[in-house]
């Protein structure tokens, strides 16, 4: 009886080592085929006009813009009640973002060009918390002479939602419409385009 | 009979707890699966000689379609990928070796040249340690961005795991 029982055992003890083995294995490659499975999940858009792109579902398009009063380099308070009337972009950058920095003198230069159509830039530092020194030295480097404000949750929230992509781009006509939102960069052409429209979206009100 | 069932069941929990540290081991990797992660990173068995100096090699993987600064980039207003480690008992760990970027410009301004990793990187870590396992923890920050937008800065946690013998 004995025999019998340490017979069993062993045959028992090979099959759960066994088992384990199996079980090992198994697990092991389930964990890879997840790796290789959350791998194709994210990889980005290659297109900021992408259907499912942070531009394209952005809630803002075709409603009014939402208020805000943000801080100045300065440490003037700057609302967007303070654009009323004037064709606006409201630009969302970051110090680490070099495509923002190339966009932000063709922003600048816009300013300047259209200004007589009333069209106005306001910057919105996504990473404020970096400080005011440093923004500001980044901002002169980049010839930046429209204001530039730090960013707060609130505002945040209520322009960007969720995303986190920089720069992005609010287009406001003179009536406080959000015509178009652009995330990323995009040809200086198409920017101007854009500006071009926001003057003229409203004009006749 | 009863002895016989005894050291059954013994037998049977030592051969369930061989299957875990395996189980332990894979918990360890850093999960990919984050929706915002740019960066994976999977700790891998590595062993050096005991008492001498080794070179462990860090391997990192960039997201298709994203790049990351290097460790030097050209502008001091953008953020290098930096990995920072912290101490851990009988290891030394000596000066990191980063790997060259790669020159990349945005498709709008060509003449602008950054210095970025992209595809896989691989970090050098040179170490003395005493025999036995090792666990050295740190993180990896670095700052993606994509062909025409960037996205914030994020720390990566990494396990270095490995045998000095």
């Amino acid at each position: 009886m004995r025999r019998v029982l340490l017979l069993f055992m062993m045959v028992a003890g090979i099959s759960l080592v066994l088992w384990s083995g199996w079980h090992n294995l198994r697990e092991r490659r389930r964990a890879m085929q997840m790796q290789q499975e959350a791998r194709v999940t994210l990889i980005p858009d290659t297109s900021n006009t992408a259907a499912d792109s942070p531009a394209a579902q952005s809630p803002l398009r075709g409603k009014p813009a939402p208020a805000f009063t943000l801080m100045d380099l300065a440490g003037k308070k700057v609302s967007l009640s303070d654009f009323k009337g004037h064709p606006l972009v409201v630009n969302f950058w970051g110090t680490y973002c070099a495509p923002c920095k190339l966009e932000m003198p063709w922003l600048e230069e816009f300013s300047h060009k259209y200004a007589a159509d009333g069209f106005e830039v306001v910057g919105v530092t996504y990473d404020a918390e970096v400080g005011k020194d440093t923004i500001s030295k980044d901002a002169q480097k980049l010839g930046v002479t429209y204001p530039i404000l730090l960013s707060d949750p609130k505002a945040e929230k209520d322009y960007l939602s969720d995303s986190e992509v920089l720069p992005m781009s609010f287009y406001v006509d003179k009536t406080g419409k959000v015509i178009e939102v652009t995330a990323g960069l995009g040809p200086k052409d198409d920017l101007e385009a854009m500006v071009k429209e926001t003057i003229a979206a409203g004009a006749n009100r | 009979m009863r002895r016989a069932l005894a050291s059954f069941a013994l037998f049977a929990s030592l051969a369930g707890a061989g299957a875990n540290p395996a189980l332990a081991q894979l918990g360890s990797m850093d999960a990919p699966a984050k929706a915002k992660s740019y960066v994976l990173y999977a700790a891998e068995q590595q062993s050096v000689p005991a008492g001498k100096r080794g070179v462990l090699e860090l391997r990192f993987h960039l997201v298709q379609g994203y790049h990351v600064n290097s460790h030097t980039p050209k502008s001091d207003l953008l953020i290098p990928t930096a990995l920072t480690l912290q101490p851990a008992d009988g290891v030394k760990a000596g000066p990191l070796e980063y790997p060259a970027g790669q020159p990349f410009s945005f498709s709008f301004d060509p003449t602008d040249k950054l210095d970025v990793y992209a595809g896989d990187f691989t970090i050098k870590l040179p170490v003395v340690a005493t025999a036995g396992a090792h666990t050295v923890d740190g993180a990896l920050r670095y700052q993606a961005c994509d062909h025409a937008s960037c996205y914030p800065p994020r720390t990566l946690p990494v396990q270095v795991v490995f045998t000095a013998k």
